[in-house]
């Protein structure tokens, strides 16, 4: 399993939220993040604002599907056809265990499925 | 040590609390969060509308919605973590859909930013 954070604009988050669901990735979280990146923020004139906001929103898949999620918030979150500045990040990392609460269900990375003894 | 994140329902958080301090684990990072699960997505009305029945075409693109939710970050060392998790899952399970999700991640290591301690020392020791 791994969890899938992608940084993207606030005006893109309804393009990727789609593509997501289209894709068959219909699970996600969305935070509201403030952040700056390699370029340091946006000067304006006299003022630098580095603190620009942007959605974080959070996705765990199995590791097949890794490519094809990544593939699909990229073609959704980018601006133009070449990309611009402040598109945005994903970060891949790898999750042990995935616990469903209202079933007790525990999945761990091999696939295995068990129930909780609570 | 592991990286617990929790996504549980709003009116779950008390009692979520409560039930982990008893247990011992005092520190967490809580944090109001929107998201959809799988439960939102009807299959048969995809199929439906792939197979292009009208009815179940117009009823598309009303699961876009997403549902406050709040997410816990919580960093245990490797012995707590199942403890941590039937805590959680004891708490807030209700049994419908929407009750959320538990990851368990690796974390490399945690330092005090007060002290400078590295290590299981930093977390809490139950």
């Amino acid at each position: 399993m791994l969890m899938i954070r992608s940084i993207v604009r606030p005006d893109k988050v309804d393009n990727v939220l789609a593509a997501l669901m289209e894709a068959g990735f219909p699970a996600v979280t969305k935070i509201s993040v403030v952040g700056r990146g390699k370029q340091r923020g946006i000067k304006i004139g006299e003022i630098t604002y580095d603190e620009i906001p942007k959605e974080l929103l959070i996705t765990v898949v199995r590791n097949e599907d890794r490519d094809y999620v990544v593939k699909t918030v990229i073609k959704a979150a980018r601006t133009g056809e070449r990309g611009a500045f402040g598109d945005g990040k994903i970060f891949v990392s790898p999750v042990e265990e995935v616990y469903t609460i209202s079933s007790g269900m525990k999945e761990t990375a091999g696939g295995v499925i068990e129930e909780v003894k609570i | 040590m592991k990286e617990i994140m929790a996504i549980v329902r709003m009116n779950m958080m008390n009692k979520t609390k409560r039930a982990l301090s008893e247990a011992g684990i005092s520190s967490i990072t809580a944090k109001d969060v929107l998201g959809r699960g799988k439960g939102l997505v009807d299959w048969r009305l995809l199929d439906g509308a792939e197979k292009g029945y009208e009815e179940a075409v117009a009823q598309l693109g009303q699961s876009q919605r997403l549902i406050p939710k709040r997410l816990l970050i919580i960093v245990v060392p490797d012995r707590l973590v199942a403890k941590t998790v039937k805590t959680l899952i004891a708490v807030n399970r209700s049994g419908k859909s929407g009750d959320g999700k538990i990851f368990v991640m690796p974390v490399l290591g945690s330092v005090s930013v007060r002290t400078g301690e590295t290590g299981d020392s930093v977390l809490d020791d139950a």
